[in-house]
C-alpha cells in the first residue's frame, strides 16, 4: 500500500529549528545585538518616563503633562509646517536640476556631487553665522519668520535629497525614456511630470523622508534664530522636568517614525523604476 | 506620401567622424536598412532625422522640407529604440495611448487606437499589462505600436531586435515587414545584422566610416558588391588577388593560374591589380580518384576543414588560388573528409572584380 504524507501544521518549536536551519547561528547573533543598540536606549527612555510619579497618580502622568501643554501642539506643528516646506521647496530645485544636469549637463555631476555634500563638511553654526546676514539683507521680513528656517534645512538636506534622486534616475535609462516621450511628441517638461517623476516616485519619497528627519530634528539654527521649533521646546521641557522631557522625546520618537512610517507605506505603492524584462 | 533625404550630412565627436558627407534617399512607403558595423555612424544618421542629434553640415529633407530647424517633438517622427523604452510606470495600453494623449485626442479615440495597434502587433490580450510583466520581445512590440500610434509620417527603428533571442528576432523581424507593408510607411531601420537587411529591405545602404559604400536592393548588395567592404562585410566571400592579363578578353592572373571573368562591370586595364570574389556557394566540388587529375579547366584542391551548418557544409581548401570555401549540401559532404583530394569548379559568372 502507498504510503501518503500528510502535511502536519508546523509548531513555534519547528519553525525557530527551520529559521535556524537556514540563518547561520552568527547572523542571529549579530542581529541580536543591532536590534539591542538600538531598542536598549528606546526602552530605558519609556522606562524613565514612568518613574518620578507621586502615589495615586496616573502611570501615564508625564506624557498627559505633555499633551494639555499648548505649546506642545504649536511647536509640533510648527515643525511639521516647517519639515513640510523644505521638502517642497527642495523638491522644486532639486528635481528639474538633477533631471537636466542627468540628461543633458552629465560633464557636471562630479561638481554636482561635490557640492552636495558641502553641508557635511561644514557645521551649522559656521552656515548659520554665514546665512543669517545674507538672509537679513536679502528680506528682513522672511528673516524673522520661522519660513527661513525651510530655506537653510534645504542646504542641510541637499546631500539626502541629491544622492536620493542621483540614485533614482541612475536607475532608470533616463535617457532612452526621455526621447521616446519627446519622439511621440512630449515636450521636456511634460516628460518630466508624466513619465520620469512617476518612476522616481520611490527616490523622491526617500529624500523626502530623511528631510522630514532633518527638518524636525534640527535644534542648532532653530535654537540661534530665535524660532520654538519641536526639537527646541523638547530641549527646552528637558531642561526644567526630567521626566516630563524624556516623555515628550518618547512622543517625538514615534510621531517621527510614524510620519515616516507613513511616506514609507506611501511610496511603496509603485511606481518603481526597474522593469525587468520576461524571458522570452 | 513621405520621401526622405540626407543631403551632404557630416558629424564629428571630437576627432571621431560620425558622417562623412552622408547622401541617401527613402523612396516613399520603402523600407530601407542602414547596415554597417559599430561606429559607421548608421545610428547618428538615424538619431540626427528622429531630431535626438544634430549635424556640423547637411541637410535632412522630408518631403522635400528641412526638418533640421525642427525639434524632435514636432517632427512626428515613430522610433523604437534598441533599449526597452516602454514607459514602467504606464500599461500597454497606457504606453501606446501616450502620444495620443499628447495630441489631446479623445478617450474613446485613444482607447479604440490603442487596441487596433496592440492588435496588429499581436498583444491585443495584454493591453492591461506593465512593462516589467512583459518580455522583451513583447515590449518591443508594445514600443512598435506606440510609435505607429502618432501615425508618424516616418518610422525609425534603432536596431530594436538586437537584446532579443536569435529565434525571437526572427519571428519579429517579420512582423515588423508585415506591418510596414500593411501601413506602407516610410522606414529606416538600423541593424549590424546583415541577415536580418537583406531579409526585410526593399533597399539595404551598406556604411563604413560615415559613408554609404554601397545602395542598392539586397540581391544587388550581395551579388554584386562594389567595393572591397561591401564584398567582405555581407555574407562570405572568397577573396582573390590577380593582375589583369587582357582587359578586352577580361583575364586576370591569379597565381599560376588564369582566370577569364565575365562580370559585366569589369573595367580594369591589362596590368592592374585587381581582388576577385566569389561566394562559397559558386563553388562546385568533384571527388578525384588517386592520382586522377582534375579534368581541364577545374582546380586540383585538398580538403582542410568541414564544417557542418545544417542543409550545407562549408569546406575549406588549399588551392593553387590559395585557401578557399565552398558550400557544398551536406549529404555531399559525408563522403569528404580531411586531406581528401577534389577537383574544384569556380563560377566565373559570378566572380566579381574590384580593384584594389
Amino acid at each position: 500500500m502507498a504510503q501518503v504524507t500528510v502535511p502536519v501544521a508546523q509548531t513555534g518549536s519547528h519553525r525557530l529549528r527551520r529559521i535556524r536551519s537556514r540563518v547561520p547561528i552568527w547572523h542571529l547573533f549579530w542581529l541580536l545585538i543591532g536590534a539591542l543598540f538600538f531598542l536598549l536606549p528606546v526602552y530605558s527612555v519609556v522606562r524613565f518616563s514612568l518613574q518620578g510619579i507621586l502615589p495615586g497618580q496616573n502611570p501615564l502622568h508625564w506624557y498627559l503633562t505633555v499633551f494639555d501643554d499648548p505649546n506642545f501642539k504649536t511647536s509640533f506643528w510648527l515643525s511639521v509646517q516647517i519639515a513640510l516646506e523644505t521638502v517642497a521647496v527642495s523638491l522644486v530645485l532639486m528635481v528639474p536640476t538633477v533631471f537636466w544636469v542627468h540628461l543633458r549637463l552629465p560633464g557636471l555631476r562630479p561638481v554636482m556631487d561635490l557640492v552636495s555634500v558641502i553641508p557635511f563638511v561644514v557645521p551649522p553654526i559656521v552656515l548659520i553665522v554665514g546665512l543669517a546676514p545674507f538672509l537679513k539683507t536679502f528680506s528682513t521680513w522672511l528673516f524673522v519668520r520661522p519660513e527661513v528656517l525651510s530655506l537653510i534645512y534645504v542646504v542641510f538636506a541637499l546631500p539626502f535629497m541629491y544622492r536620493a534622486l542621483d540614485a533614482g534616475l541612475r536607475a532608470i535609462d533616463l535617457k532612452t525614456m526621455t526621447e521616446a516621450a519627446e519622439s511621440l511628441g512630449a515636450s521636456l517638461p511634460r516628460t518630466l511630470v508624466k513619465v520620469i517623476l512617476p518612476n522616481l516616485r520611490a527616490a523622491i519619497i526617500g529624500g523626502s523622508l530623511l528631510t522630514v528627519a532633518i527638518a524636525m530634528g534640527e535644534f542648532t539654527v532653530a535654537s540661534l534664530m530665535g524660532f520654538t521649533t519641536f526639537s527646541v521646546y523638547t530641549y527646552n521641557v528637558g531642561t526644567s522636568t526630567a521626566y516630563e522631557g524624556v516623555a515628550l522625546t518618547f512622543i517625538s520618537l514615534l510621531l517621527v517614525w510614524g510620519a515616516m512610517l507613513g511616506l514609507y507605506l506611501l511610496g511603496r505603492g509603485g511606481g518603481g523604476a526597474a522593469a525587468v524584462a520576461i524571458k522570452d | 506620401m513621405t520621401t526622405v533625404e540626407l543631403r551632404g550630412l557630416s558629424r564629428r565627436f571630437g576627432n571621431v567622424v560620425a558622417l562623412d558627407h552622408l547622401d541617401l534617399e527613402v523612396h516613399d512607403a520603402e523600407f530601407v536598412s542602414l547596415l554597417g558595423p559599430s561606429g559607421c555612424g548608421k545610428t547618428t544618421a538615424l538619431r540626427i532625422i528622429a531630431g535626438f542629434e544634430w549635424p556640423d553640415s547637411g541637410e535632412v529633407l522630408v518631403d522635400g522640407h528641412d526638418v533640421l530647424g525642427r525639434p524632435a517633438n514636432k517632427r512626428n517622427m515613430g522610433m523604437v529604440f534598441q533599449a526597452y523604452s516602454l514607459f514602467p510606470n504606464m500599461t500597454a495600453q497606457q504606453n501606446v495611448e501616450f502620444g495620443l494623449r499628447v495630441r489631446k485626442q479623445s478617450r474613446d479615440e485613444r482607447a479604440k487606437r490603442a487596441r487596433e495597434l496592440l492588435e496588429l502587433v499581436g498583444l491585443g490580450t495584454a493591453m492591461s499589462r506593465y512593462p516589467r510583466q512583459l518580455s522583451g520581445g513583447q515590449q518591443q512590440r508594445v514600443a512598435l505600436a506606440r510609435s505607429l500610434a502618432i501615425a508618424p509620417s516616418v518610422l525609425l527603428l534603432d536596431e530594436p531586435l538586437s537584446a532579443l533571442d536569435a529565434k525571437v528576432r526572427v519571428q519579429l523581424r517579420e512582423e515588423v515587414r508585415r506591418i510596414q507593408l500593411e501601413l506602407g510607411i516610410t522606414t529606416l531601420y538600423v541593424t549590424h545584422d546583415q541577415e536580418e537587411a537583406l531579409s526585410i529591405s526593399d533597399r539595404v545602404a551598406v556604411m563604413s566610416d560615415g559613408r554609404v559604400e554601397q545602395f542598392g536592393t539586397p540581391a544587388q548588395i550581395y551579388s554584386g558588391p562594389r567595393t572591397a567592404f561591401v564584398a567582405n562585410f555581407v555574407g562570405t566571400m572568397n577573396r582573390l588577388e590577380g593582375t589583369v592579363v587582357s582587359s578586352a578578353d577580361r583575364i586576370v592572373r591569379c597565381g599560376p593560374v588564369m582566370l577569364n571573368v565575365p562580370d559585366p562591370s569589369f573595367n580594369h586595364l591589362a596590368g592592374e591589380t585587381v581582388e576577385l570574389f566569389l561566394r562559397p556557394e559558386d563553388i562546385s566540388l568533384e571527388l578525384l580518384s588517386n592520382g586522377d587529375k582534375p579534368p581541364e579547366g577545374l582546380l586540383e584542391g585538398r580538403v582542410t576543414s568541414l564544417t557542418f551548418l545544417g542543409p550545407v557544409t562549408r569546406v575549406g581548401l588549399a588551392t593553387d588560388l590559395g585557401p578557399l570555401l565552398a558550400d557544398v549540401s551536406s549529404g555531399v559532404a559525408l563522403t569528404l573528409a580531411a586531406d581528401t583530394v577534389v577537383a574544384i569548379r569556380l563560377d566565373s559568372t559570378a566572380l566579381r572584380s574590384i580593384a584594389r
